[in-house]
């Protein structure tokens, strides 16, 4: 099969690329193959001279994203938290031109993210609460067998000596069909980057100025955003919000057996929480029925506004997918939509969403989702994004109502449909997405990962 | 400094409502004779404040918060000319300020000239912080915002965001007590509300 490349890639641009992606990580702008089968290896530095030197024999693997819209879709990434870069060695004055939420990792800034009740760090897994995680390798590929390649190639780099201990590993991969957790397929909308060489999708807007994500390039306010210091470790680079979620899948299930007494009005109602039809396709253009095939179609799933949709009678103000990308609705607060995007890398663990799972105790085998968000400023779109995009609702007018799908919701929380003659309001949503841990990390470029490596 | 000694001074909260009062006492025991009367004939409704819950929680870096709403103070220093040009700025704008407006979550703002024009207290109530919104300022409204804020001695410019909201915060003075009416209205809520009212009133009158 040749790849399906259904995600998110556009076509190559007539305009060569203006970054430099020879040095930029793959990850950040490849899109997930389809299928996915990857891997996180999360391992601690006990010596700054074994964690270099993980990084000299790691270094020549990590795929950059040259000619990233036609390349092989199995690659390595790695990204190294602050603590990370303590161990290798980095130089205070380095280590200090770092962002502070970086710096102090996102356990800490719990407060700022809403992290806080069921999604407290108290209740994060092993190692996410040690401080522990300091280099994150991620191996992703769309077939199996290239995966296990791809994934020995990294054990080999850390197996041999003592310098480095892996933490823990988690697999992922969603099969079949690619749906998230909570049944849906996913990562549709990404914003286009500017001179990525790559042109935008139907509906993806105009290209977002590439120093957004990527270190050392101008942004959407003309001035590239501030870098890590010394020049050669920060450009290039960009961070990363790693965020480990277990989902409720019964408990969700639940909810819409509750609010929906048949699948067509379950379905309908599962629609209306995210924006998207389970296929994909929104609900924008397919309003009242599914439109598999639509869902299916790159050039056409993403290709949609608002303007006609000012009273959220087709996707509710409220629903995930207009929280997390507004486009042109009107916000109650003065805002620019494009400095608050990032790019999504979203990864599903365990069992396949299973629509007839009910029980309290089918969700104690975890299953759920990993949120990579890529932006060269990641920590504060982050925090902006869980304050005001999704643990809130009075930028778009609904008060206090939360992301349906990722917020953290209170005792009492609720949903609102608006439509014709009276809007319909559903009570009883629950947090069906709880935090595991979480994690911020910087991703070098390639000749900054060689600088680190060879760090005195 | 003075308003971190204040508050650092400030009474725990954990006090019973008696224990409040007794420190109310020895508080105002030098208290001018018309104090003392009104503390012993007022005691109906002040114990009913003392024996309620606290409602003040903090604002963003600095500031008081209510519920959604939030209060900034800021005390800023003219450079010379400074004032005349503002002055004359906020005369002509006659009250008509469309960058707050299009903000959303601004309840109002004052302007006030002290010290003899050499500087300005500048009071505002606002929904939730303004750190998260200070990059979306800087894109949306820089003109409205270097426009007035040029005035003020070290203003880095709306172009250096995290500057800009660093200079704020440096010039922004606690309240020492902040009350609002209703706690839990945004501005956006309250501009939505008013057209459900009217629309309410609307239908009343069709079937009045």
């Amino acid at each position: 099969m040749t790849s399906v490349q259904e995600s998110v890639a556009g076509e190559p641009s007539a305009t060569a690329a203006t970054l430099d992606l020879k040095e930029i990580q793959a990850t950040v702008l490849r899109p997930r193959p389809a299928p996915y089968f990857g891997t996180h290896v999360l391992l601690r530095v006990d010596t700054a001279e074994g964690g270099r030197e993980f990084l000299r024999r790691l270094t020549p693997h990590i795929a950059s994203a040259a000619n990233w819209w036609n390349a092989a879709h199995t690659w390595l990434a790695v990204g190294i938290s602050y603590r990370g870069l303590e161990a290798l060695g980095l130089a205070p004055e380095s280590l200090q031109s770092f962002p502070e939420a970086f710096r102090v990792g996102m356990a800490a800034r719990a407060k700022q993210l809403g992290d806080v009740g069921v999604n407290d760090p108290a209740g994060w897994e092993m190692p996410y609460v040690t401080g522990q995680v300091h280099i994150a390798v991620q191996a992703i590929s769309d077939s199996e067998e290239k995966h296990r390649r791809a994934l020995a190639v990294a054990r080999e780099q850390y197996d041999s000596f003592s310098g480095v201990t892996v933490l823990a590993m988690q697999d992922f991969g969603a099969q079949p069909g690619d749906l998230n957790s909570l049944g849906y397929k996913d990562g549709i909308d990404q914003p286009p980057i500017e001179g990525s060489g790559v042109d935008p999708l139907p509906g993806q807007g105009r290209p977002i100025k590439a120093g957004e994500f990527i270190l050392g390039y101008p942004g959407e306010s003309g001035s590239p955003l501030p870098m890590p210091a010394p020049d050669i470790l920060g450009r290039n680079g960009t961070f990363v919000g790693f965020r480990k979620y277990q989902s409720r899948v019964a408990a969700f299930n639940r909810f819409l057996r509750d609010n929906g007494s048949t699948e067509q009005e379950r379905e309908f109602l599962a629609a209306k929480l995210v924006g998207r039809w389970r296929s994909g396709a929104p609900l924008t253009l397919a309003p009242e029925t599914d439109n598999p095939a639509l869902g299916a179609d790159p050039n056409r799933n993403n290709d949609f506004n608002y303007a006609n949709d000012p009273h959220g009678r087709q996707v509710p103000f409220g629903a995930h997918i207009r929280r997390m990308n507004p486009r042109d609705t009107t916000l109650t607060r003065l805002t620019d939509v494009n400095i608050h995007r990032l790019i999504r890398r979203g990864a599903t663990y365990g069992r396949p969403y299973d629509p007839a799972a009910l029980a309290e105790e089918y969700d104690d085998v975890p299953h759920g989702a990993i949120f990579l968000f890529i932006s060269a400023k990641a920590m504060a779109t982050i925090e902006f994004l869980q304050q005001e995009w999704i643990d809130d609702g009075n930028f778009v007018g609904v008060g206090d109502e939360r992301d349906p799908i990722i917020g953290r919701q209170e005792d009492g929380a609720t949903f609102t449909i608006p439509k014709e003659p009276v809007r319909r309001r559903i009570h009883g949503i629950q947090t069906f997405n709880v935090m595991r841990g979480g994690e911020y990390f910087f991703l070098p470029s390639i000749s900054a990962l060689k600088w680190l490596a060879n760090l005195k | 400094m003075s308003t971190q000694t204040a508050t650092a001074n400030r009474p725990k909260q954990d006090l019973t409502p008696d224990e409040k009062l007794e420190k109310l006492k020895e508080i105002y025991a030098d208290a001018p004779e018309l104090g003392k009367a009104a503390l012993k004939n007022g005691l109906a409704m002040l114990m009913q404040e003392l024996s309620a819950t606290g409602r003040a929680q903090t604002a963003g870096r600095i500031g008081l918060r209510q519920g959604k709403v939030s209060e900034l103070c800021v005390f800023l220093p003219f450079v010379e000319g400074g004032a005349r040009r503002l002055r004359g700025l906020l005369q002509l704008l006659q009250g008509n300020f469309r960058a707050a407006d299009a903000v959303g979550t601004v309840h109002d703002m004052r302007f006030v000239f002290v010290e003899n024009d050499t500087k300005l207290l500048f009071a505002t109530a606002y929904d939730g912080d303004f750190d998260p919104y200070i990059e979306d300022f800087a894109a949306k409204i820089p003109n409205a915002m270097d426009l007035w804020l040029c005035n003020f001695e070290g203003y880095p410019g709306m172009r250096n965001p995290k500057a800009a909201a660093d200079w704020i915060a440096s010039h922004q003075i606690a309240a020492e007590a902040w009350y609002v009416n209703s706690p839990n209205l945004t501005a956006a809520e309250t501009r939505r509300l008013e057209k459900v009212g009217k629309a309410v009133d609307g239908l009343l009158d069709q079937i009045g």
